[in-house]
């Protein structure tokens, strides 16, 4: 098919590296914040907040990302 | 409960893969005793369903309910709790035992489940002003929720409202990981149950919140099922959650190894 890579559109490929960037991007996000909640020494309890809340941010984008793949 | 004589066995080592020890270890209780287990979790379904269908319409109500049930489930599966502990006591518990326990009415346990539902309560509220700011129409129906908020074009309406909800969970989590295995096994009261599991979560952050994690995408599996996974996610949990307690408690953990409780 003209104008498709490997089948895909330009489109669906955008929408696949943003997809699998933004995923990459929260992950490296994650260590972050790991990171400097150890650093400062945020306390076990602040550190774990702060786990909760991104990988749950996380665990929504990624159940959000799969739901809208099923639905279209 | 009775003081065992037995010496303690060997503590088994708290790591990031404990969690799923302590899935396969309530995989085994629910399979070696499935009865307790999968009236817990039907009827659970069931209460889902019959939701679903009264609250047709008023989403707030529904959400309400569902926050509810998922908050206060610990308690409702407290009788889960107990079928593990016995059989790790070399006893079978039915159907019967549950409901000598539910009848025991321990207030330590009524009163935490009244604390959980008021929590469940104060999620919904601060739930539908956050909707009510930040999504692009009013969210009345479960259909409005989906269509406005899940798959919305903009990830971060969804995603800062489960963050929102992550960081009101957070405290309750931690107030309630190990608790009621903890007051199932001992005397101890309400408080001190509830400053032992705070302490549980404050020693290991990491792998508290990699078993956060995975209760939520079960129970969100068990949801996107229709209700039908719950059957068998919820019992698995309840009977993973007293093998979380236990392998806690020999680690030590919660400052006492072996020197009270009913199971060593």
């Amino acid at each position: 098919m003209p104008g498709t890579v490997f089948g895909f559109t330009e489109a669906q490929i955008a929408s696949f590296g943003l997809t699998v960037g933004l995923g990459g991007f929260i992950l490296f996000m994650l260590f972050i914040v790991f990171n400097l909640a150890r650093e400062s020494k945020a306390g076990k309890f602040g550190t774990f907040v702060l786990l909760l809340v991104l990988s749950f941010g996380m665990l929504g984008f990624l159940a959000k990302s799969v739901i809208k793949w099923f639905v279209e | 409960m009775n003081e065992p004589h037995a010496p303690p066995p060997a503590a088994p080592a708290i790591t990031v893969t404990s969690p799923l020890r302590w899935l396969a270890l309530g995989w085994k209780d629910l399979r070696a005793n499935p009865v307790p287990g999968l009236l817990h979790g039907f009827a659970a379904a069931l209460f889902g369903v019959t939701l679903m269908w009264l609250a047709d319409g008023h989403f707030w109500w529904l959400a309400g309910a569902f926050s509810g049930l998922v908050l206060v489930a610990p308690v409702v599966l407290v009788g889960l709790l107990l079928v593990s502990r016995q059989a790790q006591l070399g006893q079978r518990a039915g159907m019967g035992a549950v409901f000598t326990l539910w009848r025991a009415a321990d207030p330590r346990l009524v009163l935490f489940g009244i604390l959980l539902a008021l929590a469940g309560t104060a999620w919904v509220l601060l739930s539908a002003g956050l909707l009510a700011f930040w999504a692009p129409q009013p969210i009345g129906t479960l259909h409005d929720f989906w269509a406005h908020v899940v798959l919305a074009p903009s990830d971060w309406l969804f995603v800062g409202w489960i963050m929102v909800g992550a960081l009101l969970a957070a405290p309750v989590f931690a107030s309630s990981v190990v608790t009621l295995p903890l007051l199932l096994d001992t005397e101890q009261p309400l408080p001190v149950a509830v400053a032992h599991s705070w302490r549980v979560v404050a020693q290991y952050p990491v792998l508290m919140v990699l078993w956060a994690l995975l209760i939520a995408l079960m129970v969100g599996l068990g949801l996107l099922t229709g209700m039908l996974g719950l059957i068998v996610v919820l019992p698995w949990l309840g009977h993973a959650s007293w093998h979380a307690y236990v392998d806690l408690k020999r680690a030590g953990t919660f400052g006492l190894p072996g020197s009270w409780g009913g199971v060593q």
